[in-house]
């Protein structure tokens, strides 16, 4: 990135003035005036998202060949589709705010860039494309939902379309879960062992809970946040805990429980070390996944080459 | 992405060759310019039903209107229905600038170009009348 917020300073009354207009509920369209700080912020909230989604179709994609029936197979493809379409719409609203796609692909498949920490996991069954499914887009949505209202409007317009399709893979998953949830005892414990290895990493999800700091309340004021990492924590809770009770299962964390009080669950504390180490690549599926991007992007480099001659030749011929 | 509220394009690469671009009707800060977009750039206009408009649902990149098509096919056709499909270069796209909002701003009261309005005046019309209207008078 050329421009860190640090090396321009902003005029103090622009600064002023956009802090007033997005306090007051206004948005902001690509191209219009911003503080160096907020482009900065804003697309690196958006450039990890897209580098998300098309590090996400990964582990649901190790299950397409293998889905237990040709109607799972369609509906799995179709949200593996998805999410690599919602890579296409975000990487486009990144580079309003001053990258190019092919600079923020090249980045994240050399392994510099960061993307989502769920999707550093292995995902070893077809149970584990139910928690996908279910949890992690679950937990997604709660994010992206809140997200919609951001101050940035061609996000917030990309978001409204993606929350409208993850509605469709939570759906899903809640189907796939639900079938193996009333299916036979193997089944049954598929599913709990799968929930079991993916709790720690859902809980990690939403990130630790923020510092009260000048920086958390810029971004909150500036609505490139719009809710903490524990609120959304907490209403992620509260919407699906109940999903894993109403079918008998049982929470992987035993110090769970709802506290009527204070209106919140508590739970054990994650190993947030351990959520640091898998954010920067280094979990237990990173190197793996980040190498079979590599493999494509370089397999695929002739045909960005080609259209990036044949775009050449069209300009010159408009030219001519 | 939803409807035909394109953004002005962006002042920094690579949307950035817009505000160089950008030109005013005389002295004072320029009122429209082309959105400055990336040459690969294209701009997709769904069409929901026959019949019905146009309406722009994102962008895609792609060196020709072809392959464009294509794209905006897989990108903005998977689920929703559509009959048509319009693709055109996102630079080719002229905008008035956001700071020239202000110009459509009505400079006056503008009821008088609402339906409404007219059947607004009646109903006040109506019960002044019966405000108006006393037994002992007939």
């Amino acid at each position: 990135m050329s421009t860190t917020p640090s090396a321009v300073v902003d005029d103090p009354e622009m600064l002023a003035q956009f802090t007033e207009r997005i306090r007051a509920g206004d948005q902001l369209e690509a191209g219009e005036w911003m503080p160096a700080e907020y482009r900065f912020e804003a697309l690196r909230l958006i450039n990890m998202h897209a580098n998300s989604e098309i590090m996400g179709a990964l582990p649901e994609r190790e299950w397409i060949p293998r889905a237990p029936s040709l109607a799972r197979k369609m509906a799995l493809t179709a949200k593996v589709q998805d999410e690599v379409g919602h890579g296409m719409l975000l990487y486009r609203v990144a580079e309003t705010l001053g990258r190019t796609r092919d600079d923020m692909v090249a980045e994240l498949v050399a392994g510099k860039a960061r993307f989502h920490n769920v999707f550093h996991y292995p995902a070893e069954t077809w149970a584990d494309v139910a928690i996908i499914q279910v949890f992690v887009d679950g937990a997604a949505m709660q994010t992206q939902g809140a997200l919609r209202s951001c101050s940035y409007a061609p996000y917030s317009r990309v978001l409204k379309r993606i929350c409208y399709e993850e509605d469709f893979h939570i759906q899903l998953g809640l189907d796939v879960w639900r079938s193996l949830a009333e299916g036979t005892p193997r089944q049954r414990a598929m599913l709990q062992d799968a929930l079991r290895r993916w709790w720690t990493p859902i809980m990690h999800f939403f990130g630790m809970p923020d510092r009260v700091s000048p920086h958390t309340e810029k971004m909150l004021a500036w609505r490139i946040k719009v809710k903490s990492n524990e609120e959304l924590r907490q209403q992620f809770l509260r919407k699906f805990v109940p999903i894993i009770l109403e079918y008998g299962l049982e929470v992987p964390d035993p110090d769970l429980r709802w506290v009527e009080e204070e209106q919140r669950y508590v739970y054990t504390e994650p190993d947030w070390e351990e959520l640091k180490r898998v954010g920067r690549n280094g979990g237990p599926k990173s190197a793996e996944r980040l190498a079979l991007r590599q493999r494509f992007y370089q397999q695929h480099a002739w045909v960005r080459e080609a259209m990036s001659r044949w775009l050449t030749t069209q300009a010159r011929g408009a030219v001519a | 992405m939803s409807s035909g509220d394109r953004p002005d394009g962006a002042p920094s690469p690579p949307d950035g060759s817009g505000a160089d671009r950008a030109r005013a009707a005389g002295p004072g800060p320029a009122w429209e310019r082309p959105l400055g977009t990336a040459p690969d750039v294209w701009a997709v206009f769904v069409q929901g039903r026959h019949r019905d408009m146009h309406v722009y649902a994102g962008d895609v990149h792609a060196p020709d209107a072809e392959m464009a098509l294509v794209l905006a096919k897989e990108s903005y056709t998977r689920r929703d229905p559509c009959v048509n499909l319009w693709v055109v270069r996102a630079d080719h796209i002229h905008a008035t600038t956001q700071s020239a909002s202000e110009m459509f701003a009505p400079a006056t009261d503008k009821s008088y170009r609402f339906g409404g309005s007219y059947r607004q005046q009646r109903r006040i019309l109506q019960s002044s009348y019966k405000a108006s209207y006393r037994e002992e008078d007939q």
